[in-house]
């Protein structure tokens, strides 16, 4: 059983705050398959980026497991935590934080150099997914020197060139028009299809949402729906 | 190693502040290489002058004596030591000088110039006439020239020398010293057998300078000449306990001042980080989730530290080791007698100096790095990522 989901959450809790405490996440119990391509919506509030930073071990729960691959990362120290976010994690924000300082190729190459590949061999993978995202004759640009849907691009190809088997998005489109969004979307889609990655989106767009697997609804920090999308 | 990368990156965005704080690190070392190499210089002329004035041991009486018996014995002994230059003997006894209506308060030391040019190097500060002038027994006196002076005496006038427990005596003044020290107006020289017999003590003395071909082996020395012998023999380190005691006190009251200097350029990089790890949030929540764990975040604003300070330091180097060699050539109207006969600012370029000099830096400058480091590897990578 726990071969086939790649994530299992249970009973997480989050409470933020010291004099007024909110509860952000109220008791999750979530499966996710290995290979998903999942959304996750809800209404602002509800626990959504809660609930990915929980998944990311960005952040620590109040209480409650969450088991990557097996392994319980609510025990994790917090230099087995960043391990295993640049082993088995990859990350896609609203905004892209691609390195101002460092262009295309140099900022793919950053997980492969935080996890001890020597620079050569780096280079070397980061050209070719680099390639494969669409930006092969951009690598030499810097982040100001591209548009808002290429850095996203890049900051795609940054979140899987460790060959992470879980990918998490918050708002990746966000901050793109529709259809640079749509395109994003259609390159998140053949990667998960190509790599079989686990693929785990925050979303306000429906219509993306959709599109997806399955479709988990949060409402006041509880799963509301949890539905598979025939579509 | 990605981190120094990193830390390349941020310095190079940021040009115009992390100049402006390589400024400041480089005139702070420089200042102090330029302090440093004056201390050394003083240091220097204080030392020689002291150790080149006076012997690097003197070997006095045995307790309850007032004289060294059978020293020709003791000056063989001496001179089988390790490391023995010189012996000279000598015969000291205040006495009063007197001229016409003038008269002056001296230390009278009888010697055989031949040795005592051996121990201290006498002949090379004679104004006038020969320090060997007093070589055979005679009633020939040489003198300071501050004594000569206050005087009012010049080459071949006769002084009285008046010795408590002897009868007075005349002296012809047949030389004249000057090293521009005090002992130009304390100190006269006879020959010592002349000495012993205005005493009439005998052949005795009342104590032996020594000379060695390394003046700082002077305290091991001494200390196993009295042992060895019973006599009491002091280190030119110990006869002048005083003035080194003041030197060292000097040097630490200026590593104080050092201390500031350098922290105030170490603020300049303090300032300079400070802005990076502000600017630089998003970026820093970033690396942390792409698995860059804390101690390596820390370890890139360390290397900032570390850059901008080396950069300062080898500049401040060059800049000190130019000024200094500028301030050593400057020639000064002084009065010698106020510098030990130096006519420009004593300066000694050591390369101990810079050594300090630097490390003292860059430990100022990593602490000095520190508070910003700490703060940018301690932030929460969720609320840094959600703060862009």
């Amino acid at each position: 059983m726990s071969d086939k989901y790649i994530i299992q959450i249970k009973n997480l809790t989050k409470i933020f705050g010291d004099g007024v405490e909110i509860k952000a996440l109220d008791g999750i119990n979530l499966d996710i398959e290995r290979g998903e391509f999942l959304a996750i919506i809800g209404p602002s509030g509800s626990g959504k980026s809660t609930l990915l930073n929980q998944i990311g071990i960005l952040d620590t729960p109040t209480s409650g497991t969450i088991l990557l691959n097996g392994v319980d990362v609510t025990e994790m120290s917090d230099k087995q935590r960043s391990k295993t976010r640049n082993k088995q994690l990859g990350f896609i924000f609203q905004y892209h934080h691609l390195l101002p300082d460092f262009n295309a190729l140099e900022n793919v190459m950053m997980p492969l150099l935080i996890s001890g590949v020597k620079s050569s061999k780096a280079r070397e993978i980061a050209r070719r997914v680099l390639d494969e995202v669409g930006l092969g004759d951009r690598m030499d640009h810097r982040p100001n020197q591209l548009s808002g849907g290429q850095n996203q691009r890049v900051a795609i190809a940054r979140a899987l060139v460790n060959k992470p088997s879980i990918v998490i998005g918050d708002e990746p489109t966000g901050n793109l028009d529709s259809k640079a969004s749509e395109n994003i979307y259609e390159l998140l889609r053949k990667l998960n299809r190509e790599h079989n990655q686990t693929f785990i989106l925050v979303t306000h767009d429906e219509r993306m949402a959709a599109k997806t697997d399955r479709i988990i609804r949060l409402v006041d920090g509880r799963v509301a729906e949890n539905s598979i999308n025939s579509g | 190693m990605f981190e120094l990368d990193v830390a390349t990156r941020h310095i190079k965005s940021r040009r115009r502040q992390t100049l402006f704080s390589i400024i400041a690190v480089s005139l702070a070392v420089g200042i102090i290489i330029i302090f440093m190499s004056m201390m050394s210089g003083y240091t220097s002329i204080l030392i020689d002058s002291t150790t080149e004035n006076q012997a690097h041991i003197t070997v006095m009486p045995k307790e309850d004596e007032d004289y060294i018996h059978l020293y020709h014995g003791l000056e063989n002994h001496i001179y089988t030591l390790e490391g023995v230059e010189g012996v000279s003997s000598y015969f000291q006894s205040e006495a009063a000088l007197q001229y016409q209506h003038n008269a002056e308060g001296v230390l009278l030391y009888g010697i055989n110039p031949e040795d005592e040019n051996r121990v201290v190097n006498r002949e090379k500060y004679m104004l006038a006439g020969k320090f060997a002038s007093i070589e055979n027994p005679g009633s020939r006196i040489i003198l300071g020239f501050k004594l000569a002076k206050n005087l009012d005496v010049e080459m071949g006038d006769t002084v009285t020398a008046q010795i408590p427990g002897a009868e007075s005596t005349d002296f012809t003044i047949t030389g004249i010293f000057q090293t521009g020290t005090p002992v130009d107006e304390t100190m006269a020289f006879v020959n010592l057998e002349r000495l012993q017999d205005i005493y009439g003590s005998g052949d005795v003395i009342t104590g032996m300078g020594i000379k060695l071909s390394d003046a700082y082996a002077a305290e091991d020395l001494a200390n196993g000449i009295d042992r060895e012998t019973g006599y009491d023999a002091i280190s030119w380190m110990e006869q002048n306990a005083e003035i080194l005691t003041l030197l060292e006190t000097s040097e630490d009251m200026v590593y104080f001042f050092y201390i500031i200097i350098f922290g105030i350029s170490g603020f300049g990089v303090a300032n300079v980080l400070i802005m990076i790890v502000m600017e630089k949030v998003g970026e820093i929540g970033m690396l942390m989730a792409m698995g860059t764990s804390r101690r390596s975040i820390m370890l890139i604003f360390l290397l900032e530290a570390a850059i901008l300070g080396m950069s300062g330091v080898i500049i401040g180097c060059i800049l000190g080791y130019a000024a200094s060699a500028a301030i050593a050539s400057i020639t000064i109207p002084v009065p010698p007698e106020m510098y030990f006969g130096m006519d420009h600012l004593p300066i000694e370029i050591e390369l101990k100096n810079f050594i300090s000099a630097g490390i003292f830096a860059m430990v100022i400058n990593i602490i000095a790095g520190v508070f910003p480091a700490r703060r940018a590897s301690k932030m929460d990578p969720v609320e840094a990522i959600y703060s862009v």
